[in-house]
């Protein structure tokens, strides 16, 4: 379920998956600032659709708080996941939440991805198989989970980028994929939109 | 002549004992046979639903086996080093406990096999939203779902389930435990720690006490293995077998203190009375004899013997001891050249009666329609005449008429030291009697009544911590109190099912109950799949509705429309519940269905989260639909306590009457004297356990039963003996109170409560009854 989610997520921020040697490399080439926002574009082709899909939108990573994902073309949706919860907005109304009281996998997803926030590498390496290289200042990383029931919710993701992250590639195992590409990174306090600080 | 008579009886007797000692060796080493303990054979035959009794077995004896134990901490890691510290030191001894193996391809599997039906499973919120949303709210839905880069649980791509309708539904199931899979283990969360569950069996049955000595010390040791490697952790466990054990070893330290304390305390009199260990090894003989005869009889009457019976009639010993000790005591001091035979002849009247009127008493309780009552009846009655006949043909040869000398207790009692005050009809007695009844009226009206089961027993305050923990944790339903469905057809079942389901679904709104267990939940009945579909196909699947307009949003065609229809509808087929409750998924929840019997098809629905207080709503939710029964265990086991207790004090009060019969023909006018003591006794004891606050339950007026037939006994030994200077009587009754009170009173030490009130009733009662015979002597 958010399986998906989490890893989808962590790797906005920054990846520290590592084959031995690059991880340190990669760990050092990532900033990890508290507050970080951007726009990301994403397409999606979908088995059984000619074309493929494409939105964007704005995403902002809190430390402490939370991470926030606000699709604004073509269809406006909001996903906001803090400690406890996952919400997911139409418009006004909640369309899904996950409250960590009822669904116990929330926190989990939720830590780890925290844990990677604060750059905690160990967590990641306990779920994924990370093969990766990087030279000069570009990384790219392969993730494939070590739990086969958690490999199926996720299948393959890759991550690319210097000191952020830049793309990511998930390939499900139903065949529908996705790409997002992350662009205008800011952080800092300014980087977060009124409307966007409002929501957290 | 008379002699060779006699011996000719005691030979007779000794034939019959061996057969006894026979009979009983080949019952319980040869036949290995064991007590009854279901409480619902206690019930009248007509009362009896054996479906009913099926579905208590069927939910209870799964869980009799299992131990769930949970070791957290608050960070992850460590609660799983602590565990698999703990499943290290359990894995020495598979012979004694086994552990469930955490399947890693559980979830996966299960999700897969609701694939094909994924169509037609809804959740209620979901059905109320397809009939008053309008489409938009579906297209939007369909549209957020595809572009979110995080959708629902991953059951497949987009177009297998592109309104979330199916990840809804998985949603509600997860919710009905809050168990996950987690790197491997079950994992469970509290407000701050994080616990790793294991789910254990036992290999060994729950209730042998080897079992018990061989399983608790292992867990002990897991315990600290567990605590070894992360100090800080939190070990919660639940398990029959540790109710068990914890019930076991206290009533051995009970038995070793009260037991070896009131044996203590009787050989010691003895020794004071008799000089000699020969009368109480006498007394014990008969004692012996009388509980062999009565349990051969019983169960060459009954072929069983239930567990309640063995401990009231284990109650007859106070009585049993009575004849025995009335004819020591006459033998001390009868004069020497009397020999025993005609001894015994001499007293034959009185102990006649003695018997008659115990015997005639505890018939009573063979008239009620319960058969544990009768049984009781049948045992206390059979064992006594047992007991009776070894005093009156053994005693007389075992013992001669030299054979007891006196010990110091005696001449204590041959010269008392001051007058006992007699009732007389004079100023003082009456202002005694007014004082009295006044009193008695106050702590009788105060008296209330208690029968609930849980008064049986008493178990440790960490275990039952450790058990609300664990249910609270889990989330588990309760297996005492359900609904139990029962129809014609697997079809009616579910369906009635669904609607008592309407009914709870305001309880849970309200939280009065945290949700329900039900087959229903899975696979919905066969009216309610084809409802689904239609609705589906009606409001999302429709020409000019949210799949349509969807394609029109992002650019699609109608033969992908058409595709996409039907691709839908492929997985809309119909559900079973055999196929269901073959798969590996049902696993938990096969111990609601009750199969078929007779042409009647069984299910349970569980409760999850339901308080005491929530009882009568639950039962008010159920009631009206036909074929829905609200069963409740506890409740039901304590109203049949309630109606033995309320049938036994009628038995008691009709004693009385009974007795005064068999009485008046010898006693005539002073046939009073004999049951006013009991009497008295009895009310007082009443009236000071309703002054003490004290609520009335089945074991007090067991006692009461008990009183009666020691006080009339008592009261014979005077009345047989009425020369003022004898003091052969007050001996008697001295010996046997002081033995009564050191065998039944000692329990009231128990720190179980249906045994306190036992004993504390003994007690006082055979204490008052023991100062109060005096005082009703005849005037001499």
């Amino acid at each position: 379920m958010m399986k998906r989610a989490l890893v989808a997520l962590c790797m906005t921020v920054c990846v520290a998956a590592h084959a031995a040697a690059p991880v340190a490399k990669i760990q050092q080439m990532l900033a990890k600032p508290k507050v970080l926002c951007g726009r990301f574009d994403q397409s999606k082709q979908l088995t059984g659709l000619k074309k493929p899909l494409a939105s964007n939108g704005r995403f902002c990573v809190v430390t402490g708080k939370g991470v926030l994902w606000r699709t604004l073309q073509p269809f406006p949706s909001t996903l906001r996941l803090t400690r406890d919860e996952i919400v997911n907005y139409q418009g006004d109304h909640v369309a899904m939440r996950l409250d960590a009281q009822q669904e116990p996998t929330v926190r989990m997803i939720n830590s780890v991805l925290f844990a990677m926030l604060a750059g905690d590498l160990a967590q990641l390496d306990s779920l994924f198989d990370v093969d990766g290289d990087a030279d000069g200042n570009h990384w790219h990383v392969a993730l494939k989970a070590k739990e086969p029931a958690l490999a199926k919710a996720i299948g393959a993701i890759t991550l690319e980028g210097d000191s952020y992250v830049k793309n990511i590639t998930i390939i499900d195992a139903s065949g529908d994929r996705t790409n997002i590409v992350f662009s205008a990174m800011q952080s800092g306090d300014s980087a977060m939109q009124p409307e966007e600080a409002a929501l957290f | 002549m008379i002699f060779m008579k006699r011996k000719g009886f005691a030979l007779a007797w000794a034939l019959v004992v061996c057969l006894l000692l026979a009979h009983n060796a080949y019952l319980w080493l040869g036949q290995h046979i064991a007590p009854d303990t279901d409480i619902l054979n206690l019930l009248p035959v007509q009362e009896r639903d054996p479906l009913l009794q099926r579905s208590f077995t069927h939910m209870v004896d799964a869980a009799q086996q299992r131990v769930v134990v949970l070791v957290g901490a608050a960070d992850w890691n460590d609660a799983k080093r602590a565990a698999d510290a703990y499943s290290a030191v359990l894995a020495k001894r598979p012979d004694l406990l086994q552990a469930m193996p955490a399947t890693e391809n559980a979830e996966a599997d299960w999700l897969a096999q609701f694939q094909p039906h994924s169509l037609i499973l809804l959740t209620a919120d979901q059905e109320n939203k397809l009939q008053t949303q309008p489409a938009q709210f579906w297209t939007d839905a369909a549209q957020a779902k595809m572009l979110s880069p995080f959708g629902g649980p991953k059951l497949g791509a987009w177009r297998d389930d592109p309104f979330d309708l199916f990840g809804g539904w998985v949603r509600e199931r997860s919710q009905e435990t809050p168990v996950r899979p987690r790197d491997g283990h079950l994992f469970v969360a509290s407000a701050d720690k994080q616990y790793v569950l294991l789910p254990l069996t036992l290999q060994v049955p729950a209730f042998s006490i080897s079992a018990q000595q061989a399983v608790v010390p292992l867990l002990t040791l897991a315990d600290a293995a567990a605590r070894q490697a992360v100090p800080q952790v939190d070990i919660v466990k639940a398990g029959v077998v540790l109710h068990a054990a914890a019930a076991g070893s206290q009533a051995n330290s009970e038995v070793s203190t009260i037991g070896i304390g009131s044996l203590i305390g009787i050989i010691l009199l003895m020794w004071a009375t008799f000089r000699s260990f020969k009368p109480i090894a006498l007394i014990l003989l008969s004692i012996g004899i009388g509980f062999l005869g009565s349990f051969s009889i019983c169960w060459l009457l009954f072929g069983r013997i239930h567990l309640l019976t063995l401990v009231f009639g284990a109650s007859l010993i106070g009585v049993a001891q009575d004849y025995g000790i009335y004819f020591l005591c006459n033998r001390l001091s009868a004069d020497s050249k009397l020999d025993s035979v005609a001894l015994l002849k001499r007293l034959m009247p009185g102990l006649l009666l003695t018997l008659l009127t115990t015997v005639i008493g505890y018939m009573g309780l063979a008239l009620t329609p319960f058969p544990g009552l009768r049984q009781m009846a049948l045992f206390s009655a059979f064992g006594l005449v047992f007991a009776w006949l070894t005093v009156a043909c053994w005693f007389p040869i075992l013992i001669g008429s030299s054979g007891l000398s006196s010990g110091a207790l005696v001449r204590v009692y041959a010269a008392p030291p001051f007058p006992w005050p007699v009732l007389r009809a004079n100023k003082a007695s009456f202002a005694a009697v007014a004082v009295f009844i006044v009193l008695a009226a106050i702590g009788c009206t105060r008296l209330g009544a208690n029968d609930d089961i849980r008064l049986l027993q008493n178990p440790p305050a960490q275990l039952v911590r450790d058990q609300i923990k664990l249910g609270k944790l889990l989330d588990t339903s309760n297996p005492v109190q359900f609904f139990l469905v029962r129809g014609n057809s697997v079809e009616t079942v579910l369906q009635r099912e669904e609607q008592l389901k309407k009914r709870l679904d305001p309880l849970i709104a309200q939280h009065k109950i945290s949700g329900y267990q039900a087959l229903s939940n899975w696979v919905p009945s066969m009216q309610t799949q084809t409802a689904r579909r239609s609705l589906i196909e009606s409001k999302l699947l429709n020409d000019g509705g949210p799949l349509t307009q969807l394609a029109g949003r992002i650019g699609e065609e109608s033969d992908w429309v058409a595709a996409t229809r039907a691709h839908l509808l492929e997985s809309a087929k119909p559900l079973a519940l055999d196929a269901f409750l073959d798969s590996k998924a049902s696993e938990p929840w096969r111990q609601l269905w009750l199969g078929e019997a007779d042409g009647t098809f069984a299910s349970i629905v569980a409760l999850r989260g339901a308080g005491n207080a929530t009882l009568p709503l639950l039962q008010q939710a159920g009631s009206g639909i036909e074929g829905v029964q609200w069963v409740d265990k506890v409740g039901e086991i304590s109203s049949v306590l309630g109606r033995y207790r309320q049938y036994m004090g009628w038995v008691v009060l009709c004693s009385y009457l009974v007795v005064f019969g068999l009485l008046y023909p010898r006693y005539r006018r002073n046939a009073w004297r004999v049951l006013a003591p009991a009497a008295v006794a009895s009310v007082a004891t009443l009236a000071m356990l309703g002054i003490a606050g004290q609520d009335l339950q089945l074991f007090h007026v067991l006692a009461l039963m008990l009183l009666l037939s020691v006080g009339v006994d008592y009261g014979i030994f005077m009345l047989e003996h009425p020369k003022r200077g004898d003091y052969t009587p007050w001996l008697a009754v001295g010996l046997s109170a002081a033995n009564t009170i050191l065998s039944f009173g000692l329990l009231g030490l128990s720190k179980t409560p249906a045994l306190q009130a036992f004993g504390l009733t003994m007690l006082i009662g055979t204490a008052l009854v023991w100062v109060l015979v005096p005082c009703f002597a005849t005037e001499n």
